[in-house]
């Protein structure tokens, strides 16, 4: 457990620094450009990380043939996630994309699909889940009224 | 209307990355679980990019070299991602992504990291991820 939530808070720190970098591409560069050299980025460093760890190993596997066509998931997430954000604003989509994701995991750990194991669901954690949600809503758009005020302050 | 059946879609799509990716990491290992689906992401968005005629790629020489290469953390965030989820199931691990995520986002906002515009550090922000930790104990009992 321990080394769960060490991985999950390193990747999560990752994924914001990622997040950043990709925004700073994203003011020059086109959505699908950039996410075709995001992708791209991350085969090669993938690719390189297992070469390093398992050697020609690496391609010591049988995939099963729906395995080729997992790519399409992360397309389908950019897809969604840049009309979301252009017809909501970045404020409302996100945090009710990251809502949308932890109200799915608990459905997911609940029902045990796809060969996960099932974790029992108990309104504890629907309660947990609902504070995180609120959570993110309180991070995403609190404090956006402040922000006008303190900007016209300035202007003034 | 459209555009919160986007963003809930958008949701939808991340928690079943994770879950495929520790499926597929089960049956034939985490680096070539990682290998394939960026692999084959990688093919699908050049694909949509070249039939969206996506001319910007050239653009990418106006941009720090360093910006370009945040592709390259995907490697980690993978590996991270599907270990965490072998280990805790999908709802702590994405509870805890998301934590640290947003903790970094508002370290950056308000240092002004990375090129972004400086923002002052503000209560509600602070508040909402206290809440997500408090929700994440309540997960855990």
């Amino acid at each position: 457990m321990a080394l769960g939530m060490m991985l999950a808070l390193l990747g999560g720190t990752m994924v914001a620094i990622q997040n950043t970098f990709n925004a700073n591409v994203k003011q020059k560069v086109g959505a699908w450009a950039t996410t075709t050299l995001v992708l791209g980025l991350g085969f090669l460093a993938s690719l390189l990380a297992g070469l390093s760890f398992e050697g020609t190993n690496l391609f010591d596997f049988e995939a099963e043939s729906w395995f080729w066509f997992s790519g399409i998931i992360g397309v389908g997430v950019v897809l969604s996630v840049t009309q979301g954000v252009q017809q909501l604003g970045p404020g409302y989509a996100i945090s009710l994309v990251m809502v949308s994701q932890i109200s799915f995991a608990l459905l997911w750990d609940t029902l045990g699909w796809f060969g996960l194991e099932q974790v029992p669901f108990s309104w504890m954690k629907a309660l947990g889940v609902v504070m995180i949600g609120s959570g993110i809503l309180l991070f995403q758009l609190g404090g956006r009224r402040a922000e006008q005020v303190s900007k016209k302050e300035m202007a003034g | 209307m459209r555009g919160t059946l986007f963003a809930i879609a958008g949701g939808f799509f991340l928690t079943l990355q994770s879950v495929a990716n520790a499926r597929i990491s089960s049956v034939i290992g985490t680096w070539q679980a990682a290998t394939i689906t960026q692999m084959t992401g990688f093919l699908v968005a050049l694909l949509v990019a070249l039939l969206l005629r996506d001319k910007t790629f050239k653009e990418m020489k106006h941009v720090k070299p360093i910006y370009l290469s945040g592709g390259a953390l995907a490697a980690i965030v993978l590996f991270s991602n599907i270990t965490a989820v072998h280990r805790m199931g999908v709802t702590l691990t994405i509870s805890i992504f998301l934590i640290a995520q947003l903790l970094l986002a508002l370290l950056i906002d308000w240092n002004g990291w990375f090129g972004m515009v400086k923002r002052r550090l503000r209560m509600p922000q602070v508040l909402g991820i206290a809440l997500m930790i408090a929700g994440v104990v309540i997960l855990k009992l």
